[in-house]
């Protein structure tokens, strides 16, 4: 443990530098760089607001707030975890040469796409301001979801990386995951077409969870209920858990598929 | 597996310990990357690999201070031995005990970026070997005009020539303070002028207590640069001894050989014949 918190510490800079680097790299020659993660969740809002806003308008309150802050978390959760199953093929040509901690790649693309979440508040907060919902002291609790998405996201991407080092084809798969995924979270549709009965199951969906207790804090203006605060933690800690074991265990058969 | 910055060293002289590794790679004629594959070979029962032994119950020890050639054919092991010291390849047998901080420069390009420019690559390079960028700026003035890429200081490496990456790359492992410097192959692609001024700052460092590990194909250098070295064949270590003796065995056994196209038809036998009678000896 004591070794583990002095490699940390040890390879920090690194950490940083890496983030610096896959940041630059990702709005590489882009006029607009960094401007497009705001502007792109933006531009679906009012493309998702007119499609749907017929439908959904009379039962959910301020809707593109309400799909805005699905789509925060969602995106987070699922770029994030395939950024990190990715993360060792990407550096490859470093892991190779050097000897760095592998789960620090995780860590680097799980926070570029948190930064990027960070960016695409600017945009949600303005959007919430323009059409009106009521700013309350629950926002400041805002960092509770955002920190517990991180933690499963990481989680998740660790073990994912696991295997999709050795299965390049777990990185298609999931993009089919990602379909279904987006479909079965309660994002542009509001969570009461679902029966009563059936509710229970969207419990399992971490990343509904999540979305709920944001909307609590920041649309309803509620503190969510203690029931979700716990079982979002357990998500978030039980992740992290299982993704950090899979991939000790995995790692040290990484740079024969790299 | 790899001990660093421990002093649990009977011996605190010696800073690289090899305790009889072995490292094996898999060798499968289909490397399965997709699932049907997977699947299908795993139907058919062929998932089984061919065992591959890139290096072969090696010992070493390497004191502090002290300049060690691995000098041996391609193929012979050489890097890999390098990385497993280096800590990026696990030793699949054997221990591996390291005392003090490695600057690894494997391939030339030691941990650099291609799509990024010289000036994030030096910032990059010295975090990964743990400096903080502010120290890494008090040193960077030096790592440039050492390099002597002045002028091209913001270009992406993937537009430098592999003379300019190996160079950036050398000044950069040098100038790290690291106790250990591995070079594998860094001088080969640099001009004269500059492999002079590279083994000028290398006896400066080993003068200094910096260890090196040095590979190179050329045995003069090795014979200039390093006080011992060892020949690796086939993932084993053929012969140990001063750099002066085993050069010459090594320049020896390459005139004896037969040249490479004829050896096709005989390859293993001829070889590895060869091989065993070294070993005896």
């Amino acid at each position: 443990m004591k070794k583990g918190i002095y490699e940390f510490m040890n390879y920090f800079p690194f950490l940083k530098e890496i983030i610096k680097r896959d940041f630059k790299k990702k709005y590489y020659k882009s006029v607009l760089g960094v401007a497009w993660s705001m502007l792109s969740p933006l531009l679906m809002m009012i493309v998702i607001t007119i499609v749907f806003s017929t439908l959904f308008r009379r039962t959910i309150p301020h809707y593109p707030a309400y799909w805005f802050s699905g789509n925060l978390i969602f995106c987070f959760v699922f770029d994030g975890s395939a950024a990190a199953m990715n993360s060792m093929i990407h550096n490859a040509s470093l892991i190779k040469k050097m000897k760095i901690p592998n789960y620090f790649f995780c860590i680097s693309a799980v926070t570029q796409h948190f930064i990027t979440m960070m960016f695409s508040l600017i945009p949600y907060v303005a959007v919430s301001f323009v059409i009106g919902v009521p700013m309350n002291m629950h926002m400041l609790l805002l960092p509770v979801p955002i920190f517990m998405s991180y933690i499963f996201t990481l989680g998740l991407g660790m073990f994912l990386c696991a295997y999709g080092t050795f299965l390049r084809d777990l990185n298609y798969l999931y993009h089919v995951v990602r379909r279904v995924w987006i479909y079965i979270t309660p994002i542009f549709y509001p969570i009461d077409i679902i029966p009563s009965e059936f509710r229970f199951l969207w419990d399992l969906n971490p990343v509904y969870v999540y979305i709920n207790i944001f909307r609590d804090l920041a649309i309803k203006g509620t503190m969510p209920s203690e029931k979700m605060l716990i079982v979002g933690t357990c998500y978030s800690l039980l992740m992290l858990g299982l993704g950090a074991v899979t991939f000790k265990e995995k790692e040290e058969r990484f740079f024969l598929y790299i | 597996m790899l001990e660093k910055n421990n002093n649990r060293f009977a011996n605190s002289d010696i800073c690289i310990d090899v305790n009889d590794i072995s490292v094996m790679f898999n060798l499968s004629k289909n490397r399965e990357e997709g699932v049907k594959e997977y699947i299908i070979n795993m139907l058919k029962g062929k998932v089984g690999y061919k065992e591959f032994w890139a290096l072969r119950n090696i010992s070493l020890q390497v004191k502090k201070g002290d300049s060690l050639a691995l000098i041996g054919r391609n193929g012979s092991g050489k890097s890999t031995l390098l990385k497993t010291i280096a800590g990026i390849i696990n030793p699949t047998r054997g221990t591996i005990k390291v005392n003090g901080t490695i600057a690894p420069l494997i391939e030339i390009s030691g941990g650099f970026d291609r799509s990024l420019s010289a000036r994030e690559n030096i910032y990059l390079s010295g975090a990964m070997h743990g400096h903080t960028k502010k120290y890494m700026k008090k040193r960077f003035d030096e790592i440039v005009d050492f390099a002597e890429i002045e002028k091209f200081i913001d270009v992406p490496l993937k537009n430098y020539s592999s003379g300019m990456v190996s160079r950036l790359g050398f000044a950069v492992a040098t100038c790290v303070n690291a106790d250990i410097i591995i070079a594998d192959e860094v001088l080969s692609v640099g001009d004269a002028k500059f492999r002079m001024k590279c083994e000028k700052r290398i006896s400066e460092m080993l003068s200094g207590g910096t260890t090196i590990l040095f590979v190179s194909h050329s045995t003069a250098q090795v014979k200039k640069i390093c006080k011992k070295a060892i020949w690796l064949e086939k993932g084993k270590v053929l012969e140990t001894g001063t750099a002066e003796e085993i050069c010459d065995h090594y320049n020896q056994y390459i005139k004896s050989t037969p040249s490479k196209p004829r050896k096709l038809a005989v390859e293993s036998g001829s070889e590895s014949r060869l091989g065993r009678s070294k070993i005896e000896r």
